[in-house]
């Protein structure tokens, strides 16, 4: 089943179990979502619980805060995470903040779903990845899911969960094949996957990267002899930081790949958490690999220049164990 | 899930242990809070009790094994778990690389249009984007990673005698664990081409080939105590900037005390128990004597832990007399006789030797009139007793008269004690025995 469908799979499912859960976006009701993701929904569900609506990101996301609050369980999709920066202010000020605000009174169970990520030639404005970005504001709860099983499994358990949901997809996965499990249920938040297990180096793969980690950790193991365990947190707030430190202190050496900015990115928090955690296990710093430091680029050559494949990681990982 | 069994820390001063028997066999049931292992740690034999229940489903090391602390010696799990199990493999998927046919787009903005997933270029060598590590320019410090001085810290070996082979020449915890095994430096075979650095450990005197000027050389080993000791002992010389005072205190009174108190007590308080109270009770009022200098910091104790330094076959060990300020000469002299009737069995347990934060060595009883001792690190002060000896002295009087003296050498930290603070707590101490009814309140 490919990442999209198990995508829709959650949406349908939930639609089913719970009369509460609508959805609601740009596109995403006669067009069946600018990926897909909606397809058939409109027709099975009707335009009440699948609703189209006009460009307008900020408001898109306030009906959903309100409506959460009402008691209902909206999951509102923007086009792309880009957009979403339109609509920080009802995400970041409203519904991370509300059920704080009200003293636990109200509570906001939003999922806001997008897909981010570069790699397609949109330039500056719309490539961006920009989970740290969400990451950094406390009352949202934040999924990165790199599979099949992960997007529907997390999906199911973002919209029954009581808190405000930020749901990132990624372009480039949407159209990946997986294993997904028949009848399968939510899975817990805060609980990351070891995609496979290695004794000599850690890398953690934040959302597509996770793939890319991978695939590195398989050229790390039949080219160089290094042995890396691939983690994917899956969930970034809540961060399942056990299993991580419970790896690095096996390998001694962390590798954390995003594709978003370096500064103040998924990584440099993880890495100072790792440090700050597992100082005395470390036996080489903590390497990150990014996305690098410019706006995204629009000419091919450039763009692909600018966010990290298995090569990078490779050279991150053996730069660990010698002088390169 | 499994749980780990580490090596235990049993001692302050325990860097590594040797499992000598497993009371508890591979398949057996554990108990918390029962026994499982017997380790032989720096100071004692120890009986080690599980903190967990479960069944004891691998044992790492072997009976005689020698491991430092924070190892895992073995695992306890559930009934039926697998020995070695770790987590189960994720399922793998089977991602699918082949670009799909989007569903067709309409006329929206070409930006805003799903393309097909690209795959990412492979052809030419992308520039990593990665922050860099920070190559510490050269200042003398010796590089090493931070688990490499943890596990150096930890065993006692010297960071600037191991060569690194990890960047920049970093000495990486492949090294440390090389050089703990004696061997040069760490090559892992996947680094086999890089080329071998001479080995800098393994240091061997050139062996002449008939007996040299020394005759025949016998080499032996040290027990765990031992080098326990010798290496404590350099330590305390080469970190403790050390002054000694000595002094002359007439025990007099104390002779005639412990003849009248050897009719009423048994065992009688000796006048070492005697020293020990005296000093526990100055202590009190001198808390830098009580204190010890780390890190830059003065620690201060509250608890006055007074340890003797006792010989026993071969070496030296010092049990703690616990609290000594707030035990009656009675206590401490049973304490005192308790301890070293244990040291001379063999059958001290390490938290009878630790916790003392000030140190009495007497070798009065071999007739040394006068010595110095080493401090016992990080302690701030250790007093050396000598014997008593009648000498004579001009009373107030102005008479000559024989009176039981003894010699004293308070040896001080400088880093915490100065003269003038050692002066007066030696004064005090000299104070208490020479009108020793006082100690026997």
């Amino acid at each position: 089943m490919r990442y999209r469908e198990a995508l829709n799979q959650a949406l349908r499912e939930e639609l089913e179990a719970d009369e509460r859960v609508f959805i609601m976006g740009e596109d995403i009701g006669v067009f069946q979502g600018a990926f897909k993701v909606t397809a058939g929904l409109l027709e099975e569900f009707g335009d009440k619980r699948v609703r189209d609506t006009p460009i307008s990101e900020n408001t898109i996301v306030g009906v959903g805060v309100g409506s959460a609050m009402a008691g209902l369980r909206p999951v509102v999709e923007l086009m792309t995470i880009n957009f979403a920066l339109l609509a920080l202010d009802q995400i970041v000020n409203h519904a991370a903040a509300i059920h704080y605000m009200f003293g636990g009174q109200a509570k906001v169970p939003l999922v806001v779903r997008m897909p981010q990520g570069g790699g397609h030639q949109l330039g500056p404005t719309h490539s961006h990845s920009l989970e740290a970005m969400f990451l950094h504001v406390p009352g949202l709860l934040v999924a990165v899911p790199s599979t099949a099983a992960d997007a529907k499994g997390l999906l199911k358990a973002a919209i029954q969960d009581d808190n405000p949901v930020i749901f990132i997809e990624h372009e480039y996965l949407y159209g990946q094949r997986g294993e997904v499990p028949e009848n399968g249920g939510p899975m817990r938040f805060g609980e990351a996957a070891v995609r496979r297990e290695g004794s000599d180096v850690t890398v953690v793969g934040i959302s597509r990267m996770a793939v890319t980690a991978e695939r590195a950790a398989e050229r790390l193991a039949h080219e160089h002899e290094l042995e890396a365990e691939v983690i994917d947190p899956r969930t970034l707030r809540p961060l399942d930081l056990d299993t991580i430190l419970e790896s690095v202190k096996k390998t001694n050496r962390a590798v954390i790949v995003e594709e978003g900015w370096p500064h103040g990115g998924v990584g440099a928090n993880l890495a100072a958490l790792i440090q700050e955690q597992a100082f005395d296990y470390l036996d080489a710093p903590v390497a990150r690999v990014t996305g690098a430091d410019v706006p995204m680029p629009y000419s091919k050559p450039l763009e692909q220049a600018a966010f990290p494949h298995e090569e990078h990681v490779v050279q991150a990982c053996l730069a660990l164990f010698k002088d390169l | 899930m499994a749980t780990d069994v580490m090596m235990p820390r049993l001692s302050d001063s325990m860097e590594e242990g040797t499992v000598l028997k497993w009371i508890v066999e591979v398949g057996g049931e554990v108990k918390r809070g029962e026994p499982l292992v017997e380790i032989e740690t720096d100071k004692a034999n120890m009986t080690y009790e599980a903190d967990t229940d479960g069944v004891l489903i691998e044992v790492l090391a072997d009976e005689g094994q020698t491991l430092p602390i924070g190892e895992v010696i073995a695992r306890i799990g559930a009934p039926g778990e697998e020995a070695g199990g770790g987590r189960a493999e994720e399922e793998k998927e089977s991602a699918s690389e082949e670009p799909e046919p989007e569903p067709e787009a309409e006329e929206k903005e070409a930006e805003e249009e799903p393309e097909e997933e690209a795959e990412p270029e492979r052809e030419r060598e992308p520039e990593p984007a990665r922050a860099a590590s920070s190559d510490g320019g050269g200042n003398g410090r010796v590089k090493a990673s931070p688990v490499a001085r943890r596990m150096a810290r930890e065993m006692g070996l010297e960071l600037a005698g191991i060569s690194g082979t990890g960047p920049g020449g970093r000495i990486v915890k492949a090294d440390i664990e090389a050089a703990a095994k004696g061997g040069g430096t760490a090559v892992k075979e996947r680094e086999k081409e890089e080329e071998q650095a001479p080995p800098t450990s393994d240091v061997r005197p050139p062996t002449s080939g008939a007996d040299g000027a020394k005759g025949e050389v016998r080499t032996q080993e040290l027990t765990r105590l031992q080098r326990t000791v010798s290496r404590r002992m350099a330590e305390s010389k080469a970190t403790a900037p050390e002054f000694l005072l000595n002094m002359e205190i007439d025990m007099s009174g104390c002779v005639e005390l412990r003849e009248r108190l050897k009719e009423v007590a048994e065992p009688a308080p000796s006048f070492n128990d005697m020293v020990v109270k005296a000093c526990a009770s100055a202590l009190r009022e001198f808390p830098r004597v009580n204190g010890a200098y780390r890190d830059g910091q003065w620690e201060l104790y509250s608890r006055i832990n007074v340890g003797v330094a006792v010989a026993a076959q071969d070496t030296l060990i010092v049990p703690t007399i616990f609290d000594a300020d707030q035990k009656s000469l009675g206590m401490i002299a049973r304490d005192a006789r308790a301890l070293i009737g244990k040291v001379r069995d063999g059958n001290i347990t390490p938290p009878e030797l630790s916790g003392g934060t000030f140190t009495v060595s007497n070798l009065g009883m071999y007739g040394i009139e006068s010595f110095s001792a080493v401090i016992n690190p990080p302690q701030a002060a250790i007093l050396a007793v000598g014997a008593l000896k009648k000498k004579p002295v001009v009373d107030e009087s102005g008479r000559i008269v024989a009176r039981d003296m003894m010699a004293v050498t308070l040896v001080c930290d400088h880093r915490i004690l100065y003269g003038a603070d050692g002066a007066e707590f030696l004064a005090r101490v000299r104070q208490l025995l020479e009108q020793p009814l006082s100690l026997a309140l």
